[in-house]
């Protein structure tokens, strides 16, 4: 027979072996018995780092012997069952030494249930079975309730959920006219609590009727905390670590020679080029060589500064800005512009005034673009942002 | 430098970078640190193929390939200093004050380093081979730091 959980005694006992772990039974010489009512006595040896488990009736020489009952010894051990209280409210109890019990927690790896797919039957035991310990105190304060289950179909059954001073006790009947009740099929039911169908499709097909108090219907969702088949529960259950921070790392540029020339013509309100010997091209900002002809171009022009715009970019997806460490608000438009004194497509990239996003017209071929200006900076210290932005020249 | 290089242009320019991150220490490292959060003890994983325990915990072993993450061995708060190096700068993201002791400590019970701070010591005095036990933070933030540093043993 399946316990409450679906676990059977035997299961804890069977596996013991293989949940064993040495490492927890480091000076541990001592034997334990296990006192299960109407299922039978275990004994327990374990000694230098290894383990016996036998039935037997004699739990004579026990350090201590546990005295509890299927359901609770199974909860405890799968982790449904809080073993604390399950020994202070008295469901479990320890006779003989409770200290040298408690090493026995560290003897073994937690009981996992095999995961197999339910039947429906298995699955209607299991939700009911855990009804109690799914109820959540905080959300029953002054109700006293009687919530119905008429489970039908051959593997159903009825239960009865009563909810009074903020405790919720499930018994296996229909008491007469609770507040609410619950009528439909096992197989509908076990869908409807695993989420494979929703609550409002089975009531408009008419394959489950809901009698009593309606605005208690819609509150079931918040009284019991949803359910989760055997086996499936620990992982959910980890917390999980996220670290979210803002690394800021300072750091410092070398213009070089060329790139040096270039912004401390910015200072100037100078944008200059420099212009390749061989093949006559601008590149704005200057290079230290031409990157077509791969000879040193030392030959600078002042451009600009007004220009066309080319293309305008608008851009949605900001990445922090590695001079200010910033990231600036979007849409922003990047615009290539065309300064005066370059052509083709010798074009210079800069940002476009925030408001005039949707008044760029771009250029192609001999059609000119929308004419922008730079907007200076006050104090310009020779790096990019000593131009703000360019605007519409008007 | 060439001779005849013009450097007259050539100047620094100060820049700051700011990243923002999201660091997901992922179900193995959870366990890791909330372990040493909630019970000031320190686990590792040990492949079963090849014996090695790894602190810090890993999910694969790097040699077998093997998946090992629910493997869990507790070691002990002890170890030996296997490397070290002394830090002798300030920056933000830092654990500790300047100078210190930053070693690799293998514990009791592990086969592989956990990089932390070691306290309590004059730099000149840390040496390889010199044993240090975990001293856990007071108040703790979910990193390694909920171990506040090594002390010698």
């Amino acid at each position: 027979m399946s316990e409450k959980f679906g676990v059977k005694v035997e299961d804890i006992f069977n596996t013991m072996e293989e949940r064993f772990r040495p490492e927890g039974a480091e000076g541990v010489d001592a034997s334990f018995g296990y006192d299960i009512s109407g299922r039978g006595r275990w004994k327990l040896t374990v000694k230098d780092g290894s383990m016996k488990i036998e039935q037997t009736d004699d739990l004579g020489g026990c350090a201590a012997v546990i005295q509890a009952d299927a359901d609770t010894f199974v909860g405890v051990n799968i982790g449904k069952v809080d073993g604390t209280a399950a020994f202070t409210s008295g469901k479990l109890s320890v006779d003989g030494d409770v200290g040298a019990f408690g090493t026995t927690a560290k003897l073994f790896k937690r009981f996992t249930p095999p995961k197999k797919e339910l039947t429906v039957g298995e699955y209607v035991l299991d939700m009911f079975g855990t009804l109690e310990a799914r109820f959540q105190t905080g959300a029953a304060e002054g109700l006293d309730i009687t919530i119905g289950y008429d489970i039908g179909g051959e593997e159903g059954g009825q239960w009865t959920a009563r909810i009074k001073d903020g405790k919720c006790t499930v018994t296996e009947e229909l008491v007469p006219s609770p507040s609410l009740t619950m009528i439909m099929k096992a197989k509908d039911w076990v869908e409807l609590m695993l989420g494979k169908v929703d609550a409002v499709n089975l009531l408009t097909t008419g394959r489950a009727k809901v009698e009593g108090d309606m605005n208690l219907a819609t509150k079931l969702g918040e009284l019991f905390a949803k359910y989760t088949a055997p086996g499936e529960e620990e992982e959910e259950e980890q917390e999980l670590l996220v670290l979210k921070k803002i690394i800021s790392v300072n750091q410092k540029f070398a213009t070089g020679p060329v790139m040096g020339k270039y912004l401390n013509g910015l200072k100037e309100k100078k944008i200059l080029a420099n212009k390749c010997r061989e093949c006559g091209r601008m590149q704005v900002p200057p290079r230290e060589v031409c990157a077509l002809c791969r000879i040193r171009c030392d030959e600078f022009v002042e451009v600009g500064p007004k220009g066309n715009v080319r293309l305008l970019d608008t851009a949605y997806y900001a990445s922090p800005d590695p001079l200010t460490g910033e990231t600036r608000e979007t849409p922003y438009g990047l615009i290539y512009i065309l300064l005066d004194g370059c052509s083709g497509q010798e074009v210079f990239a800069h940002f476009l005034r925030d408001d005039q996003l949707d008044r760029i017209e771009m250029g192609w071929n001999e059609k000119k673009g929308t004419i922008v200006r730079p907007v200076w900076a006050e104090e310009r210290t020779g790096k990019v942002a000593d131009i703000k932005y360019f605007e519409i020249d008007e | 430098m060439k001779e005849g290089f013009d450097t007259t242009d050539c100047f620094l320019v100060d820049g700051k970078l700011a990243l923002p991150y999201t660091y997901f220490a992922g179900r193995v490292g959870s366990k890791f640190l909330t372990t040493i959060r909630d019970e000031k003890k320190i686990m590792g994983i040990k492949c079963n193929k090849c014996n090695k325990v790894f602190v810090p915990p890993r999910q694969t072993c790097d040699v077998c390939m093997e998946d090992i993450r629910d493997n869990w061995v507790d070691v002990q708060n002890t170890g030996k200093v296997t490397n070290f190096t002394v830090v002798r700068y300030d920056d933000k993201h830092l654990p500790k004050k300047a100078p210190y002791v930053l070693a690799m400590i293998q514990l009791d019970g592990a086969d592989t380093p956990l990089v932390h701070v070691v306290e309590g010591i004059d730099l000149d005095k840390a040496k390889i081979g010199m044993k240090v036990q975990a001293v856990f933070a007071k108040e703790t933030t979910n990193t390694i730091l909920d171990i506040d540093h090594f002390a010698p043993a």
